[in-house]
């Protein structure tokens, strides 16, 4: 479904992307953890083309997509965001903010919006909260209606960048929660997490990356339990504590 | 509506006019009526005076549709140049943003009253023949009036821009809308919000600003009531108290006319306020 083959991407001097690649078939949840600053959230930002590749091919469902023919787009409709630091439009109902993606970039109807809009955030656990704004919602209930929102556009596959890394403990789990049954319902993701928990129970693969590359990837249990690389082992080992 | 039925919360839309409002406005009004009784009670003039009004009636009414007829041609040229210059002053394409610096330095740099006496002598000898007119210098100062304004709205709406959070822009482009609909519909909505307040104060200072056209002799409210001055001042048994009744008067339409452009941007921030960002009372 996501593949990336070779892509390397800098900033000014900075290396950040040194020859990544890394494919996720249909229905799979892969979990990429790293250092800070080890391009995480650059190779997610490459993916739905927020950021350009500087060399390497991102193809989603079989689509090479960082071309010029392709609109950057068309692309982002395919595969969904939800960021660290949710980035719900403030001016918007929570509502509102689900409605946007299809009514303008799809074209749907405003009633129709409406009630697909109802029906994510009732599948958040959300319903009550549907004209709340952002401002007037705790952390892990602006998180779950950005995951709605996302959703709202049916992509194909969603990429989560440290989707609890910005919530108060008592909210982890709740957001955890949503992406969980999203899994089990077959979603491709690709989830950049520390979160332990949810990288055994739901990823089916770990990948591990530091500065700009690949080091290791398998199984969670492998990547947890027996790390081949001195590297992960230094890493798994602060993270799981 | 249903949707506030189902979810149990109320959406407060104010309507054009609400209780509030129209209280603010008699206030205002009570206070106004107040401070003209007490400048009569001082300096012992009568504002109503018939004697002076069956002269300044004409001049007064002719300068208010002069000076509201200049600010409906510099209002709306300064605001939407303001608007367009900000933009560009954030734009992407950098060899946008820099002319527009040095715009806004050049204009906040010189008076306006300067930039109204240059535009109307140097401007007409720079247009072409078929464009000369008795007006033109007029017209043309007018205009310079709304791009020194447009300077200020500028850095009005540059901030207002500068201060939606770039995550904004980053969710819009990562559902798929085009950066023009990601600029209408996410980031236009918010930075318009937050550059209303500073927006109201500088439309205030540019309506009191066409006072300055009087200087190249513009027909607004400050050119004539300066001229029957003048012509009272020669005129004999005419009343020295006069003066403070034309003055009180002129200030009154200046007011009046700042106070209802406040009103109408006091009315558009109560529509775009958000629940949960109100600024808090301390
Ligand atoms: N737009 C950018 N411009 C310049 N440097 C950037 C940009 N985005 C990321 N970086 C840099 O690239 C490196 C990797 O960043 P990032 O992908 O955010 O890492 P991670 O998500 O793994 O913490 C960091 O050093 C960061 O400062
Ligand atoms: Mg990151």
């Amino acid at each position: 479904m996501i593949r990336v083959v070779g892509v390397h991407k800098t900033f000014g001097p900075l290396h950040v992307l040194r020859g990544i690649t890394l494919e996720v078939p249909k229905g799979e949840a892969l979990v990429i953890i790293g250092p800070s600053g080890s391009g995480k959230s650059t190779l997610l930002r490459c993916i739905n083309l927020l950021v350009e590749p500087d060399a390497g091919s991102v193809f989603i469902d079989g689509v090479h997509v960082n071309r010029p023919e392709v609109s950057a787009e068309w692309v982002r409709q395919q595969v969904g965001m939800v960021f660290q630091s949710f980035n719900l439009f403030t001016h918007l109902t929570a509502l509102q903010n689900v409605m946007l993606g299809p009514v303008r970039v799809k074209g749907m109807e405003q009633e129709a919006a409406r009630v697909k809009a109802k029906q994510l955030l009732a599948r958040v656990g959300l319903a009550a909260k549907a004209e709340a704004y952002p401002a007037e919602l705790s952390g892990g209930q602006q998180q779950r209606v950005a995951i709605a929102r996302a959703l709202a556009m049916d992509p194909k596959a969603m990429l989560f960048d440290e989707p609890t890394s910005a919530l108060d403990p008592e909210y982890i789990r709740e957001v955890l929660d949503v992406m969980t049954a999203l899994a089990r319902e077959g979603m491709t993701m690709i989830v950049v997490t520390h979160e332990m928990g949810f990288a055994s129970n739901v990823a089916s693969r770990i990948v591990f990356i530091d500065a700009g590359i690949v080091l290791e990837e398998g199984h969670p249990n492998q990547i947890f339990g027996n790390p081949q690389q001195e590297r992960t082992r230094t890493f798994v080992s602060k993270i799981l504590r | 509506m249903a949707t506030e039925a189902a979810t149990g919360q109320t959406v407060s839309r104010p309507g054009i006019v609400s209780l509030g409002s129209v209280v603010r406005v008699a206030e205002t009004i009570v206070g106004a009526v107040l401070l003209i009784l007490i400048l009569q009670w001082v300096l012992e003039f009568e504002i109503a005076d018939p004697r002076l009004w069956s002269i300044y009636w004409r001049p007064f009414t002719d300068g208010i549709v002069g000076s509201l007829g200049y600010i409906a041609l510099i209002l709306p040229v300064s605001v939407l140049m303001g608007f367009f210059l900000g933009w560009a002053r954030i734009s992407r394409f950098r060899v946008l943003a820099w002319p527009v610096a040095t715009y806004v330095d050049f204009f906040r740099g010189v008076p306006p009253l300067v930039i109204v006496i240059f535009a109307s002598l140097i401007g007409p000898s720079l247009m072409p023949e078929r464009f000369q007119s008795r007006t033109l210098g007029l017209t043309l100062a007018a205009l310079a009036l709304a791009f020194h304004s447009a300077a200020y709205q500028a850095e009005i709406f540059r901030a207002g821009f500068q201060s939606v959070h770039r995550g904004q822009l980053e969710a819009a482009q990562a559902l798929g809308l085009k950066p023009l609909q990601a600029m209408r519909h996410v980031v236009l909505p918010q930075a318009f919000r937050l550059s209303l307040p500073p927006l109201g104060n500088e439309l205030a200072v540019l309506i009191k600003d066409t006072s300055l056209l009087s200087a190249i002799g513009a027909i607004d409210i400050f050119g004539l009531s300066q001229d029957v001055q003048q012509q009272l001042i020669f005129t004999p048994g005419s009343d020295l108290r006069w003066l403070f009744i034309i003055w009180t008067a002129v200030a009154l339409v200046y007011f009046v006319m700042t106070y209802a452009m406040t009103t109408i941007l006091a009315y558009l921030e109560r529509r775009v306020r958000v629940r949960g960002l109100e600024t808090m009372s301390i």
